[in-house]
């Protein structure tokens, strides 16, 4: 090619930014809103046969209005909730759900760029960046200096492959929390639910 | 296909590792701990503050073991203390300060206890030239950032994304973060090695700015409209043996014009002491030049 002296990233058709927005993008499709009775909080679709786990603290009744990215909303059963781990799983009826593929947080390096989805003060789909602020190794929560608002709880926490490592749960000290992908794993798999 | 963003994101993580194995947790400090960084071999260093009046602290190593550390020295006025460790730690690469702009990708790391190593995201927001501290220290260069100070953080290195050291960081005004840089961390570091302190020029007056009415400016050709009243004179000190009065206004040192009491600082500079330095006093209405030497302050102070 004549044009060599281009930045070849550019020319090869990705960027940084371009490969953020993509990634954004795919994490909204799975990503949803869980509307209760004082406000919204997100959750992740977490098979495409309709299981969504979000915060026990955002899915408070027994049933909950679920909003997809694209606009279809569903009565969503609560099959499990435990205020203790601050977890729950709902299911909605159908098949073919855009959901998520799973990383183990145990394998998150300090400094790994972290991908926020979830819908904030009213805003849907929305994303923040931000990088591990300590490996998660056996801890108890993902800790990330990112900026997370409550409607983000229940929304995932991902790597820049978007792959999720952590429900955002709360905020500390000013940095984002989420429970490890592995715990959510463990979680469902006592419900009898494995990942795909 | 390579991914752009999977290799940024992998570079930053290898860049905390990286400088992460310089860096360690100071147990005592602040409230629930601080941190340190590997300076040179056995040499770590901290924000002062921090463990200030410490003799001894613990420290817990990039390993994972903890080791005692001992207070070798200190300046308050820049926040740095000098602290002597036994056993293997590693230096970090240092970054060269000239290079540092608005806009370059920085991480503040930390250790707190056991946990491992933290970091956290941020940029350059400004960039500047040398400025003092309000204690009078003579801060290199000038760095604001873009970056959330998290508990613990002090003492921490500021790194680059290619991991390597812009300097230490301390707290700033309103949850901010001031970046002691290396070249004013490695002049504290080399007075505390070689004389086991940071000496402090003394000049032994005390002052307080007084406003000159226009027409004593005018007709004394001063350069500033105000001067430093001298309130006190320290017994003994180098103003008094070079025959400063109580009274006199001070409106220049070494041919520049002075308005404020920081104004003296470049005088009070470690490399000053033992130096000439010459006060224009105004005194009974008439100007003349006092010559006296820079003396060393004592203590903590």
């Amino acid at each position: 090619m004549a044009t060599a002296a281009v930045n070849p990233i550019h020319e090869a058709g990705i960027s940084v930014e371009g490969e953020l927005g993509a990634v954004a993008e795919r994490l909204r499709r799975s990503t949803v809103r869980v509307l209760g009775d004082d406000g919204c909080g997100s959750g992740v679709i977490w098979r495409p046969d309709g299981v969504i786990v979000t915060n026990a603290h955002v899915a408070r009744s027994g049933i909950q209005r679920v909003e997809l990215a694209d606009g279809r909303e569903f009565s969503g059963k609560v099959i499990v909730r435990d205020a203790k781990r601050d977890l729950a799983a709902i299911r909605i009826e159908g098949h073919g759900f855009p959901s998520i593929t799973v990383r183990d947080a145990r394998t998150l390096r300090a400094g790994e760029m972290v991908i926020a989805v979830g819908n904030p003060m009213g805003e849907v789909g929305a994303a923040s960046v931000g990088i591990v602020h300590s490996a998660p190794q056996n801890r108890s929560l993902v800790v990330a200096d990112i900026r997370l608002f409550p409607g983000n709880s229940g929304g995932p926490l991902a790597d820049v492959e978007g792959r999720v490592v952590g429900i955002n749960t709360l905020v500390a000290a000013g940095l984002g929390c989420a429970i490890p992908s592995n715990a959510v794993a463990r979680f469902l798999r006592g419900l009898g639910i494995v990942a795909r | 296909m390579a991914s752009a963003l999977v290799e940024f994101s992998n570079s930053l993580a290898d860049a905390v590792e990286q400088a992460g194995r310089s860096v360690v947790a100071v147990l005592e400090g602040g409230r629930a701990g601080v941190s340190g960084t590997v300076w040179r071999e056995g040499v770590v260093v901290t924000a002062e503050h921090t463990i200030r009046g410490a003799e001894e602290v613990t420290l817990v190593l990039p390993s994972g073991l903890t080791a005692k550390a001992k207070f070798l020295g200190g300046d308050p006025s820049t926040d740095v203390a000098v602290l002597k460790v036994e056993g293997q730690l590693q230096a970090p690469e240092f970054a060269n300060a000239a290079e540092v702009m608005t806009g370059h990708v920085v991480l503040a790391l930390g250790r707190r206890g056991e946990e491992g190593v933290s970091a956290s995201f941020g940029m350059v927001g400004a960039t500047g030239g040398a400025w003092r501290t309000w204690q009078g220290g003579k801060i290199d260069q000038y760095l604001r950032l873009d970056l959330n100070p998290y508990p613990g953080f002090s003492g921490g290195p500021l790194i680059d994304a290619g991991g390597k050291v812009l300097g230490i960081n301390t707290s700033g005004p309103r949850r901010s973060i001031t970046t002691i840089p290396n070249a004013t961390v490695n002049r504290v570091v080399d007075a505390v090695l070689s004389k086991g302190r940071v000496t402090r020029g003394f000049l032994g007056v005390g002052v307080q700015p007084v406003a000159f009415p226009a027409a004593t400016k005018t007709s004394l050709g001063l350069e500033r409209n105000r001067g430093l009243l001298v309130i006190t004179v320290s017994e003994g000190g180098p103003a008094e043996k070079a025959g400063v009065m109580l009274g006199d206004i001070i409106v220049a040192v070494d041919g520049a014009g002075v308005a404020h009491a920081s104004d003296l600082q470049s005088a009070l500079d470690p490399e000053r002491v033992g130096q000439g330095v010459q006060l224009r006093v105004l005194r009974g209405g008439k100007l003349q030049d006092v010559n006296l030497t820079v003396g060393e302050r004592s203590g903590r102070e």
